[in-house]
């Protein structure tokens, strides 16, 4: 586990540095599951930051969402670095935005967290309720002990940790300039036992499906603004000229949107599940980018957010390529 | 003269003779164009790109003021050009004209009349809502850099460069290996006419490296092109030969003193000859200046070569040896690129069962020309099995030679035929017949296909020579027994033409080996982003119309780098070549595409994906003042960009365009031919 003392410390040196503007990482919320986002600027205000398993969302969202306000004339624009917290796979996010050349690797200071799982809100909320308290979490190799306001629960891993983290590969950072603890084992393999289960559902039992999950959506385009990925300037949903997708939210300019949404994820998700988390009408939107990741994976031997020298799936092209994806 | 606001457009139906008025009712789907926004002019005509065709259009600009056309025919492909023409001439702006295919896409493929009817006021109903949309384009002209490069030496590239040099425009020829000749300089004779391939060969080879318009320069590679059309720069590397290429009279008392000479086998022999560390690859070679093997020489790869040091340096007269020479980069600017990097034969490794690796008496084709050639290592006696210093052997006395090797063989992935192989085996088994009167010759084809000028009438004599074709595809080829002395090897088949089975005995097998593309091909595909057909080799332009430009403006093909093909096709297609690139150095200027792309840069988000898929490299990240922050965003070389819409395909923001093909023109077409809201 992580040592939050070191932790602070060491985001105190980093915003103390000249060449750093910010730092993200988590920290204590006000109440429930999930700790909240932390965006310092000053090394005074590091003792706030914490990881536990409640540090659920993925700080690398925000280095390439950052907005770049327009700089007043005569002076320069502000070119410091971004320092920023990362579990493993928040860390891919990184990655792939490297490959795609968001921004470059000395643009930002990665400090890296080796992580044995963060809790899922929804698995937390159906074992303990709702809770207004203050939430604090330890994990180990079997066991969750969650503190409710005081009150200690502990609970058996697979039922409260994130899907992500039960079949999570990659528990230590792929990229950092510093690793916040010691690395630790990896103890999950991925088999897609989830998208096996979800293809023995017939055509019209997964029609029926998609109709009522997709139905409920209310395109607030929380998944999208959330996705590390999803940083165009403008999102193509968005535009008005041309429009692709009409503002209605009726089942075809839903299902419009979150199938666009998948193709644009294609060879880039890196399944941190943030859309799916931060879905306020419970949409199972992996079980979409799922399925691409494993399509990736088997035809072309892709795994994006791994290796920042990688070509980008889509935009490499070679003559052995299968073409079986040609439905 | 237009305004672009109100659009007046013209509509024009062609029959097509009754390619299409057969099928689709023209009058009707005139009637329903004209009822829609914007037509002012609906017609029809037989055949709109006759002259009076196109005079009618004309016509209407003049007369109507006309500011957009379409024209609802055949494939654009087929008559864009014609109509843009038109346009022009009519002083519209080319790019106001539409097409909608109502031949291909729709009378050709649909036997329902009334819906063929229906679908054909839909595609141009589709037309009228684009063109509602169409922007003019400038079409812009680039100067041609008066000067040819010409990849690889063989055959093609040989005589694409004395054609081209002849017409006094100047040449650089790059050759990958010490000498200018290629695979035709390994064959013995040539079919079907026996003409000595050297003696027919060498006379051009010298005329390559005495031409005052060629610069020669072999052992040398293409390392990198840019630029476009009219307008390439290359940079080449010279690798260092490590003798004084000036001052080399190619004596040759060198190589005879080297202390590794004989022992290194040679790969202008197909490595059944030997050659030493300092070499000639073959008498003839152009240019006759030697050349030192960096890996196999003593000195350079070890550091030290005897105890009196390398002896080649002692022997050598005017003192040309130089350990110490670098490879040289040179720079060079070219308006125009042909393309003939020949190809590898079929590698055996791919068929163990036919036992090539493990006996010697188990020829390729191109060793078998070796060992008959008068240059090669038994000065062309057909002798097997001699020991090292070239003595003893013996000659066989039963010959078979096995057709389609690595052709027309879906198991080792090559479907396609490779045109030479029937008529080389039937060349080498005259030579054998020839060479060895009493040997027994056998031919196991699968077909022969002899089509060329002379060709039936030499597969019928070399059969009347007494060599026997016996109809059957060789499962397996292996010695008969273990005794290093017994040659005898079986060839296992099956007589297809009286289902017998048979295990033929011979003492000397040659494989009719296939063409492949070169295993390097890869290198070129890279430097020239060109295509490559299902077979490997290189993609024409056209199949039909354009077998030897490339989708690279520019760049020509020559040769077996483009598919199999014998001496006479070659030469032919390397005159194509040439003349292809003359035409575009004789008039000196060239046109760009206007259809290019167009990036939105407050829109691109600079991840490149464009820039990696262009297969034109026409795309850069640039930087760009976003409100005084600096962003990366996407720029197109407009006179390299095809319009190929690739990048489009790729921008998740869709930021990046092609002119006349922008989603915002492309949906509304859409939205007329799909379900309407």
């Amino acid at each position: 586990m992580v040592d939050e003392k070191k932790l602070q410390d060491k985001a105190r040196e980093t915003l103390s540095r000249d060449d750093v503007r910010r730092l993200i990482g988590w920290k204590r919320s006000t109440y429930g599951y999930e700790a909240a986002p932390a965006v310092l600027t000053d090394a005074s205000e590091a003792d706030q930051l914490i990881f536990d398993p409640t540090c659920v969302q993925n700080p690398a969202s925000f280095i390439s969402l950052e907005e770049k306000k327009p700089v007043p004339r005569g002076q320069e624009p502000d070119t410091r670095k971004i320092a920023v917290m990362v579990k493993g796979c928040d860390s891919r996010a990184i990655v792939q935005q490297l490959v795609e050349k968001a921004y470059n690797r000395d643009d930002v200071v990665v400090l890296g967290i080796p992580c044995i799982g963060v809790i899922d809100r929804r698995k937390a909320e159906k074992l303990f309720g709702e809770t207004g308290k203050q939430v604090k979490a330890k994990v180990d190799k079997e066991k969750v002990a969650v503190d409710i306001g005081g009150d200690v629960k502990t609970v058996d891993r697979k039922d409260i940790l994130m899907d992500k983290c039960l079949r999570c590969r990659y528990p230590n950072p792929l990229v950092s300039d510093f690793l916040l603890g010691d690395e630790v084992e990896k103890w999950a393999d991925d088999d897609f036992a989830d998208v096996d289960e979800f293809e023995k559902m017939t055509p019209e039992e997964k029609w029926k499906h998609w109709d009522e999950q997709l139905s409920k959506c209310i395109r607030c385009y929380s998944c999208k603004s959330v996705c590390p990925m999803c940083y165009c300037v403008e999102c193509v949903v968005t535009q008005q000229k041309p429009q692709w997708t009409r503002r209605s939210t009726d089942i075809s300019e839903n299902a419009a949107y979150h199938l666009q949404r998948a193709w644009h994820l294609a060879g880039r998700c890196i399944e941190c599940m943030e859309c799916q988390r931060v879905c306020p009408v419970d949409i199972p939107i992996m079980e979409l980018n799922r399925k691409m990741t494993r399509e990736v994976k088997e035809m072309f031997d892709y795994e994006p957010g791994v290796d920042a020298e990688a070509e980008p799936l889509l935009a490499s092209y070679n003559p052995q390529d299968p073409e079986d994806y040609i439905m | 003269m237009v305004d672009s606001l109100r659009p007046k457009i013209g509509v024009y139906i062609c029959h097509c003779g009754i390619n299409i008025g057969s099928v689709v009712d023209v009058p009707a789907v005139v009637e329903y164009a004209s009822k829609l926004p914007g037509v002012a002019v609906s017609r029809e005509y037989t055949y709109m790109c006759s002259d009076p065709g196109q005079n009618l259009v004309k016509e209407d600009i003049e007369k109507e003021g006309l500011n957009r056309v379409i024209v609802a025919s055949c494939s654009p492909r087929m008559h864009e050009p014609t109509f843009r023409k038109t346009l022009k001439d009519a002083g519209l702006n080319p790019y106001y004209l539409e097409m909608a295919n109502i031949r291909e896409q729709c009378s050709w493929v649909h036997e329902d009349h009334a819906e063929a009817t229906e679908k054909a006021k839909k595609l141009v109903e589709a037309a009228v809502a684009k063109a509602l949309l169409l922007e003019a384009l400038e079409e812009k002209e680039v100067d041609v850099i008066p000067s040819c490069l010409v990849i690889g030496a063989g055959i093609a590239g040989i005589q694409a460069a004395l054609d081209i040099a002849d017409a006094g425009f100047k040449v650089y020829v790059v050759e990958k290996t010490p000498s200018v000749g290629g695979h035709m300089a390994q064959l013995d004779k040539t079919f079907p006419t026996l003409d000595c391939s050297a003696c027919i060969l060498t006379p051009k080879m010298v005329d390559v490296a005495n031409h005052p318009n060629i610069e020669l320069m072999t052992y040398s590679q293409l390392e990198e092109i840019s630029g476009y059309v009219g307008n390439f720069k290359a940079k080449i590397r010279k690798k260092a030969r490590y003798v004084d290429f000036d001052r080399c009279t190619g004596c040759g008392v060198c190589a005879e003193n080297c202390r590794l000479a004989g022992r290194i086998p040679n790969e202008f022999d197909e490595l059944i000859g030997n050659r030493g560390a300092i070499y000639l690859p073959f008498p003839q070679a152009v240019p006759a200046k030697y050349t030192i093997d960096p890996e196999r020489c003593l000195q350079l790869s070890k550091g030290k070569c005897g105890k009196e040091g390398p002896a080649c340096v002692a022997a050598c007269g005017p003192g040309c040896i130089d350990f110490e020479q670098q490879d040289e980069i040179v720079e060079i600017e070219c308006g125009t690129v042909i393309v003939a990097t020949g190809y590898d034969v079929f590698p055996m490794e791919k068929k163990p069962e036919y036992g090539w690796a493990e006996n010697d008496n188990v020829l390729t084709g191109l060793e078998f020309e070796r060992l008959v050639s008068a240059s090669g290592p038994t000065g062309g006696k057909p002798i097997l099995g001699r020991d090292k210093k070239g003595e003893g052997g013996y000659e066989p006395k039963k010959v078979a030679f096995i057709h389609c090797v690595g052709s027309r063989d879906k198991s080792v992935g090559n479907e396609y035929c490779s045109r030479v192989c029937c008529m080389y085996l039937a060349k080498q088994a005259h030579l054998i017949r020839d060479k060895l009167p009493d040997a027994e010759i056998t031919v196991f084809y699968m077909d022969v296909r002899a089509f060329g000028k002379g060709f039936e009438e030499f597969y019928d004599r070399v059969r009347r020579e007494g060599v026997r074709y016996v109809r059957g595809n060789p499962s397996e080829i292996f010695k008969k027994s273990a005794d290093p002395e017994d040659h005898t090897l079986i060839v296992k088949v099956e007589d297809t033409l009286t289902g017998t089975p048979l295990e033929y005995e011979s003492d000397l097998v040659v494989l009719g080996v296939g063409l492949e593309p070169r295993r390097d091909i890869r290198e070129i595909i890279d430097l020239f982003k060109l295509s490559q057909s299902t077979d490997g080799f290189f993609l024409e332009a056209h199949p039909k119309l354009r077998p030897v430009d490339t989708a690279s403006d520019g760049v020509f093909l020559a040769g077996c780098c483009q598919g199999p093909k014998d001496i006479p096709d070659t030469v032919a297609q390397a005159k194509g070549a040439a003349s292809s690139a003359l035409i575009l150095m004789a008039y000196g200027k060239v046109k760009v595409e206007a259809q290019v792309s167009v990036v939105n840069p407050d829109e691109c988000r600079g991840c490149g994906f464009c820039v990696e898929v262009c297969p034109f490299t026409a795309i850069e990240l640039v930087d760009e003042n976003r409100m005084g922050n600096i962003v990366q965003v996407a720029k197109v070389n407009e006179a390299l960009c095809k319009g190929c819409g690739s990048c489009a395909a790729a921008c998740l923001s869709g930021a990046i365009q092609p002119k006349s093909f922008k989603d915002e023109q492309i949906l509304p077409q859409i939205a007329v031919l799909g379900v309407k809201p």
